[in-house]
């Protein structure tokens, strides 16, 4: 299913774009998976029930944490065992598990911006894939912003980069204190994916 | 023993319909206006307008006469602000004060109309205890604790030209 292609071919080049990136270290790999394989990965996901979560920063339909079906939790394994060997010598983070939920954002659903940095968790690297949508979505982007810090406090922020959530598109970007991103409103259409972080 | 849900069940949280007409809320939107409103927009908090220490005694006043009124309580300021968002605009939880003195917290609804989703929740534990939707003239009275945190709900795109105005007052015993 998870299959590298020339993309990932060259490691010094794709570590020093995501040193590079702004506002915080991230990578955009569009065509991640091979066209012949989207039918079956859309097909292991059929089964696994998703429903709504809502809170103050988050409207949205999802998996459980953990994964309903053997299907999604072997899909979860390959994508760690595929990806987190070339992620650890790209962005000097080691990692070695990767946890995996899929996301269903319908109209009206958006999750406000957050950094995924959360003491104890142990989340280094963040992912978000895109699915193709039956329905493309209006919005839905992928925003992330630059922060200024002063003592430790984030006393400024501001939009820096926008991402499309194009089908097949893989984004990985760093976990830490601030990087502070958001799924823009969904306005139209259906925006599906699967997304989670990398572990140590 | 008592369970802290019963302990924040014990304290008063209500929703008092019509106590303002949209001829006076739309006066003081208009002198809200004209003090002018700060941008908050340290995203990762909140995204709105807000004026501090709006200078509306009278209507202070009356709040804390009603609030007295459903408390029983005898209750003097301890501030006010007055908050605008518009459509994307929000107030996130972690940024809500905690409250351990047990102050009644007044939030007025000065909206021009109603806009759906635009909610203002009370959350303990991530799970709503308390719910003031988007009702102009209507106003809320709850007594906090430490345990709960306030939210304004995230205000859609969708509704774009969206304009949502609640004077936040909190009293302190006397």
């Amino acid at each position: 299913m998870w299959h590298l292609g020339p993309a990932w071919s060259d490691e010094p080049a794709l570590a020093e774009a995501w040193r590079a990136a702004a506002p915080f270290p991230h990578l955009v790999f569009d065509d991640f998976v091979p066209q012949a394989a989207l039918p079956v990965l859309l097909a292991t996901l059929e089964d696994e029930p998703v429903e709504r979560y809502e809170g103050d920063i988050f409207a949205f339909e999802a998996s459980a944490p953990e994964p309903a079906t053997d299907e999604l939790r072997a899909l979860r394994g390959s994508f760690a065992a595929v990806l987190a060997p070339p992620l650890s010598r790209i962005t000097a983070k080691p990692v070695r598990r990767a946890d995996m939920r899929a996301y269903a954002y319908r109209v009206g659903h958006y999750l406000l911006p957050h950094s995924d940095d959360q003491a104890g968790l142990g989340r280094a690297l963040a992912f978000a894939y895109y699915l193709p949508s039956p329905e493309p979505p209006a919005g839905g982007e992928l925003e992330l912003f630059r922060c200024a810090v002063e003592r430790g406090e984030i006393v400024a922020t501001e939009s820096a980069r926008l991402i499309e959530p194009r089908p097949n598109r893989l984004v990985v970007f760093d976990v830490s204190d601030v990087s502070l991103h958001q799924v823009r409103e969904v306005l139209g259409g259906l925006r599906i994916s699967l997304a989670g972080w990398f572990y140590a | 023993m008592t369970t802290l849900d019963e302990l924040f069940a014990s304290r008063i949280a209500t929703v008092v319909p019509e106590v303002v007409g949209p001829t006076l809320a739309a006066e003081v939107r208009s002198r809200l206006d004209r003090a002018g409103y700060t941008r908050y927009a340290l995203l990762d908090r909140g995204s709105y307008d807000v004026a501090l220490a709006p200078d509306e005694p009278a209507l202070a006043a009356a709040l804390a006469g009603l609030a007295h009124q459903v408390t029983g309580r005898s209750l003097v300021l301890a501030d006010a602000r007055a908050l605008r968002l518009g459509a994307g605009d929000y107030l996130l939880a972690h940024h809500d004060r905690v409250h351990d003195d047990h102050l009644v917290e007044l939030i007025l609804d000065l909206s021009p109309a109603g806009v759906p989703g635009a909610d203002v929740h009370y959350r303990r534990h991530g799970k709503v205890v308390f719910q003031l939707a988007s009702r102009p003239g209507a106003v809320s009275v709850v007594e906090r604790g430490p345990e709960t945190a306030c939210h304004h709900a995230y205000v859609s795109k969708r509704h774009l030209g969206a304009c949502v105005v609640r004077l936040v007052v909190r009293l302190r015993d006397a």
